[in-house]
């Protein structure tokens, strides 16, 4: 067993490291911990940058646009992405995070020809149409109706929970084309430009005060025929591939990394009866607490990655990965708003203080979300219970 | 970064697996919680003549010269059985400090006896008002000639009922809570002036309080320099505690196993409990706990492996997490299983006690918190 990295990884890590350093914007990096609260022209301008390095999708095969980096590379770097401070890009969760491997093993010639480009560049910004107002955990019950006419299908009822859809060009939709059956098996898998007729979004403001996700409406909307992914009713096998992606992309360690070596940091110049907040003993057993689970749960990203090594990917034992590091960010979410004493309550205030505040108190709100969505923790635990430990179901 | 098992540690793992399996039993853990000395001479040798007390020692001495996962999973299986014999006494900490700091003819009179069973010597260092801090001191050794005069008194010596020699702790020089002026001895348990107070703990194993009035240690039996004892006792602790987390981690695994069968068997209002929610996510909950604390005893043994600087750090790091997964684990594994749980003939509860008893050796969470904010320079 090693606890190192081998020389040519260390390499590449200082590598990344310190063109992150040099080419992260501060006023991108600065806005980590703040959660979804990125400027859409900044984020635009970041993915540009990333996109003209080379790295907008490193895992990805060179010729696919990518740079062909190994699993252990490809953690070195999303790690030292993250723990630089450089916030998730949205304008590649979806796109590239999700659709695009989809299209890769699922999708046509055509529409690999079509998407994957523009996706790269930042071109076509994608969200992802899969919950509605009664079909959240219970994602099978889904019911936007989708009826095949002649070339068209023709779409009519309701999305929600759409991240990024007043933003973005096309949604990948999950549509009900039969209901006469098991309801999973009548699902099937659209690609949809948003700009067709028959579309509205509607932005929902959410605790943060932004409007992070939308309500998008479907009334008589026309989608071609050629926008069908994979074949008709194959909806729900194609959707739990690309939700078993997101599970394992699902927690950026080196993102909470980074929140807890923040706190740490900030406690340290905080004074409090005149010594550094850090040296107070009741204060820095709850940080050495947190510490400690933080590192727990790096060396469980470092011993999947051993697994990942020899081919053994995780399956629904990832899961626990979501679980955990959600629930965890949010404690250090927690320590962080802890450690700004009566600041904690600020509410915006940019003008009086200083961001690291704004992002501290925005991020304690923001972080309330992630054990809601990709998965609640309820449903995930149900997941490692009857399909990890093989509890009955009934 | 490698934290993969070879094909050997893995079969190390089967054989210890299937020596649990076939030489122990929960049964024979209600026999021995009755015996004062809580584990069996007869399997006690059986190890040894599986080489098993070898494991870290080098080949001149008789051992196998192995690296620290082989003690992982070593001792994970001893976990999952709740195996009681006293083997990281002897071979992590008593015979570990005479490899660590010992002189050839020390080693030599004392590791191939330890590795063929016949020789039991633990070690003795915490003191009353001292709780866990190894620093902590008040016994003294007093140089008069050739010889030290040692008076003092130790608590909870891990095994210290079969032991034959002690490696103690006794201050040379400085103050009660210094860590300069601390000097390892060995001392026999039939010297004169050594008084042994048996005691029991909570998981049926033994302990004692060993009393030293004027007991006279030949200079030769000094182990490493006089007033250097500390940083062995620290680094030989740590090696103990790395592997006292990975029988945790066995003992919460098989926590999990019988849980998760109790679950799917027992029935009530017409179907499995396994079948309702509130039992099915203390499941999972007990599942991430246990993968956690996996991870952080494969880092700490690693570090040990790897000699980094990180050791001690990570050793704090997988103590506190196994000690909160254990408890937690154990807590609610009890709960689950109702009533049977709180009685002695279920199996649930040995593990409980045994949780308790891990959570409180070489060192609490809170001790074990406020090593690392210092390790980590707070």
């Amino acid at each position: 067993m090693k606890v190192s990295y081998s020389s040519d990884e260390e390499r590449f890590r200082e590598e990344v490291r310190k063109w992150f350093e040099d080419n992260t914007p501060s006023d991108v990096k600065d806005q980590t911990l703040g959660g979804s609260t990125l400027e859409h022209g900044l984020m635009f301008k970041w993915h540009k940058t990333l996109y003209e390095k080379g790295w907008i999708v490193p895992e990805f095969p060179k010729e696919l646009g990518g740079a062909g980096l190994s699993e252990t590379e490809q953690f070195i770097f999303n790690y030292e992405y993250s723990h630089c401070g450089a916030p998730r890009l949205k304008t590649k969760l979806v796109s590239l995070g999700m659709l695009a491997p989809l299209l890769l093993q699922h999708g046509t010639k055509e529409q690999q020809d079509r998407f994957i480009p523009d996706m790269l560049s930042g071109k076509t910004i994608w969200c992802q149409g899969f919950s509605e107002p009664n079909a959240g955990s219970d994602l099978a019950s889904l019911n936007l109706k989708a009826v095949l006419e002649g070339d068209h299908f023709v779409l009519n009822g309701q999305k929600t929970w759409t991240s990024m859809a007043d933003h973005a060009d096309w949604i990948f939709l999950l549509v009900r084309t039969d209901s006469s059956g098991k309801k999973q098996e009548g699902i099937s898998f659209l690609l949809a430009d948003l700009k067709t007729p028959g579309i509205t979004i509607r932005p929902i403001e959410a605790l943060t005060d932004h409007a992070p996700f939308c309500e998008v409406f479907f009334d008589d909307v026309r989608v071609p025929k050629e926008n069908l992914v994979g074949k008709m009713g194959e909806g729900w096998k194609l959707a739990g591939a690309l939700l078993q992606h997101e599970r394992l992309n699902a927690f950026p360690v080196g993102e909470l990394i980074y929140a807890i070596e923040t706190v740490r940091k900030n406690s340290g110049k905080t004074i409090y009866r005149g010594k550094p907040l850090i040296q107070d003993p009741t204060f820095r057993r709850k940080l050495a607490a947190l510490e400690v689970d933080c590192n727990s749960l790096l060396y469980t990203f470092f011993r999947i990655l051993s697994q990942l090594k020899i081919g053994s990917a995780p399956g629904p034992e990832a899961s626990f990965l979501k679980v955990y590091g959600s629930e965890l960010y949010r404690r250090v979410m927690d320590l962080n708003i802890e450690v700004l004493g009566p600041y904690g309550q600020s509410w915006y205030n940019l003008e009086e203080f200083d961001n690291s505040i704004h992002q501290a108190t925005m991020g304690w709100v923001n972080s309330t979300s992630l054990t809601i969505w990709g998965g609640s923790s309820e449903i995930q635990r149900t997941v490692i219970a009857t399909q990890v430990l093989k509890l009955p179901r009934k | 970064m490698d934290f993969q098992l070879s094909s050997e540690h893995l079969s190390l793992k089967e054989s210890v697996a299937s020596f649990v399996k076939k030489d122990h039993s929960f049964d024979r853990l209600r026999h021995l919680r009755n015996d004062p000395l809580g584990y069996s001479k007869e399997v006690w040798k059986k190890m040894a003549e599986l080489g098993w007390m070898g494991l870290i020692y080098p080949e001149e001495y008789g051992g196998l010269e192995l690296d620290f996962a082989f003690v992982m999973v070593l001792l994970e299986e001893f976990g999952r059985g709740l195996l009681p014999e006293p083997w990281i006494s002897n071979v992590l900490l008593g015979g570990n400090l005479v490899l660590m700091g010992g002189s050839e003819s020390q080693k030599h009179e004392v590791l191939p006896g330890v590795i063929s069973g016949d020789l039991m010597i633990t070690a003795a260092y915490l003191e009353n008002d001292g709780r866990y801090d190894i620093n902590f001191c008040a016994t003294s050794a007093e140089q008069r000639g050739d010889a030290y005069f040692i008076s003092g008194k130790k608590i909870f010596v891990l095994d210290g009922l079969s032991a034959d020699r002690f490696v103690i702790t006794a201050r040379t020089s400085e103050s009660v809570a210094d860590k300069d002026g601390i000097t390892l001895f060995m001392v026999s348990s039939r010297e004169n002036g050594v008084k042994l107070t048996p005691l029991k703990t909570m998981d049926g194993r033994n302990a004692c309080i060993l009393e030293l009035k004027d007991v006279s240690v030949p200079g030769s039996n000094v182990i490493g320099e006089v007033g250097r004892g500390y940083p062995l006792l620290f680094e030989a602790i740590d090696h103990a505690t790395a592997g006292l987390c990975a029988e945790m981690v066995g003992g919460m695994q098989a926590s999990i196993d019988l849980t998760v069968a109790y679950l799917s068997e027992r029935t009530q209002f017409g179907k499995p409990i396994g079948t309702f929610q509130t039992p099915q996510h203390k499941a999972a909950d007990m599942f991430i706990q246990k993968e956690l604390a996996v991870s952080s005893v494969y880092y700490a043994i690693a570090s040990i492996d790897e000699k980094t600087d990180e050791r001690a750090l990570a050793v704090s790091i997988a103590k506190t997490k196994c000690s909160s997964a254990y408890m937690e684990i154990t807590k609610a594994a009890v709960q689950l299983f109702g009533g049977i749980g709180f009685t002695n003939e279920g199996d649930i509860g040995f593990f409980l006690k045994r949780a308790k008893v891990s959570e409180i050796l070489f060192g609490d969470t809170d001790y074990h918190l406020d090593r690392y904010t210092r390790l980590s320079g707070y």
